[in-house]
């Protein structure tokens, strides 16, 4: 309960809380309002000040306190160093450079033998790894047949990669030129639409490749 | 009217196979039928016995059988690769060059793409190892599978040779075609500009053509 200088209970009431100016009587509102008017901050409260003495020890005390010296610039300081980075996406730019994204991984892989390394474990001392893929959605087995596999599908089966489509494998070749095509589903017989194609001598057509000592080629 | 001399040979062969039941070779035991085995194997029997190599018969047979192509049709593409062999053999022995049975190979290729036996001849001419004659043979062979005229190839190819290109390098000749091809040349537009030095995009693997060097030889 606030103490009052000898306020009416009423007034007493209103300090506390308990009252509202409107619910005193008419009488007691010039009391009530003086009453709060001398306990809450008003417009006219003065600032609250400190003595020049004081003023002066608390700048004293900060011109005495060292200042923080820069550290000198290092590498790792310039890479660890917080950088605010702003990043604007834009929508088109987005979905041109996913487009050309796919479009090169399309072109790159699409029916497009290709050297992946030099001969390694496994391969003769002469031969080349050699990568065949095709791109063959909605079959179920793709095999690789040819001059170096005796013509045998069941050795040479192409994995796919995924659900996209593309069908990939790797195997070693010694240099030389070599026929082949792709089996597709165990019946049909598909030559690389990449590359040159010769008479099979049955009425179809049959891929070259030549593999030099710097890979495979398909031509 | 050799090559008929030898394709006779050949059926006669066939037929004394047939008759004579012998052994069918390994390497097509289950992947041809008995009697395509048999015949394939008095084929290969006669070749072997000129000093022709037998393993192009072989393949050509197994891939007949992995493609389910009829008996007859397998036996005649045998014999057709043996005459392509055979006059292969012939243009290469009519020069005074080295041959082996890889040439032999590569210029039964190059007859099966498109080019004759005097082309055959063309390109071996030259005193140059057997593995030279043969990646000629293969890169003009390839040269016409992809629709350059033979003439033109067998062209292209000597000038490739004359500037002094390696034979892994005449064998990727086709390459660089195919590249120009790509770009929309006809094959014989592609192989005109080869051989002027006019095709894009040559890389470091691939050396600049004749024509380049040459005019290079004459600037200050």
């Amino acid at each position: 309960m606030t103490d009052g200088p000898g306020y009416h209970p009423m007034v007493q009431r209103l300090l506390d809380g308990e009252l509202t100016l409107r619910d005193l009587p008419p009488e007691l509102r010039a009391e009530g309002e003086a009453a709060l008017r001398s306990i809450l901050p008003g417009p006219e409260s003065s600032a609250v000040g400190f003595s020049p003495w004081f003023e002066q020890r608390v700048m004293a005390a900060i011109r005495v306190r060292p200042r923080p010296q820069p550290r000198p610039r290092t590498v790792w300081g310039w890479l660890t160093e917080a950088r605010e980075i702003r990043l604007r996406l834009r929508p088109k730019l987005l979905a041109l450079g996913a487009l050309a994204g796919v479009a090169l991984l399309v072109l790159t892989l699409v029916s497009r033998p290709t050297t992946v390394a030099v001969a390694g474990a496994g391969a003769g001392a002469d031969s080349v790894y050699v990568r065949f893929v095709l791109y063959a959605p909605k079959v179920s087995s793709v095999a690789l047949a040819g001059s170096f596999n005796e013509w045998d599908p069941g050795r040479t089966p192409l994995a796919p990669a995924g659900e996209t489509g593309v069908w990939t494998v790797t195997l070693p070749l010694p240099p030389g030129q070599h026929t082949y095509a792709f089996v597709i589903d165990g019946q049909r017989w598909l030559p690389d639409p990449a590359a040159p194609a010769v008479d099979d001598g049955f009425g179809h057509r049959n891929s070259v490749m030549t593999v030099t000592a710097t890979g495979g080629h398909t031509s | 009217m050799r090559e008929s001399a030898i394709a006779l040979l050949l059926l006669s062969g066939v037929s004394t196979a047939l008759h004579g039941q012998a052994a069918t070779p390994a390497r097509l035991e289950g992947r041809v039928t008995p009697a395509v085995a048999e015949a394939v194997r008095a084929i290969a029997d006669s070749v072997a016995r000129t000093g022709l190599p037998v393993g192009p018969l072989y393949r050509k047979a197994l891939e007949g059988g992995a493609k389910g192509v009829p008996a007859d049709r397998i036996i005649a593409a045998v014999g057709t690769v043996a005459s392509q062999l055979a006059q292969a053999a012939k243009a290469l022995r009519s020069e005074p060059v080295a041959h082996d049975t890889d040439a032999i190979e590569a210029g039964g290729y190059a007859i099966n793409a498109g080019l004759s036996a005097g082309q055959v001849a063309d390109l071996a001419r030259g005193n140059r190892p057997p593995q030279a004659v043969a990646a000629s043979l293969r890169s003009a062979g390839t040269l016409a599978a992809l629709g350059v005229p033979p003439a033109q190839a067998v062209a292209l190819v000597h000038q490739w040779i004359a500037a002094g290109r390696s034979p892994d390098q005449v064998l990727l000749l086709p390459q660089q075609l195919q590249a120009a091809m790509a770009r929309g040349a006809s094959p014989a537009q592609a192989a005109n500009g080869i051989a002027h030095g006019g095709q894009p995009g040559a890389s470091g693997d691939h050396p600049e053509p004749p024509s380049h060097a040459q005019d290079r030889s004459h600037r200050p």
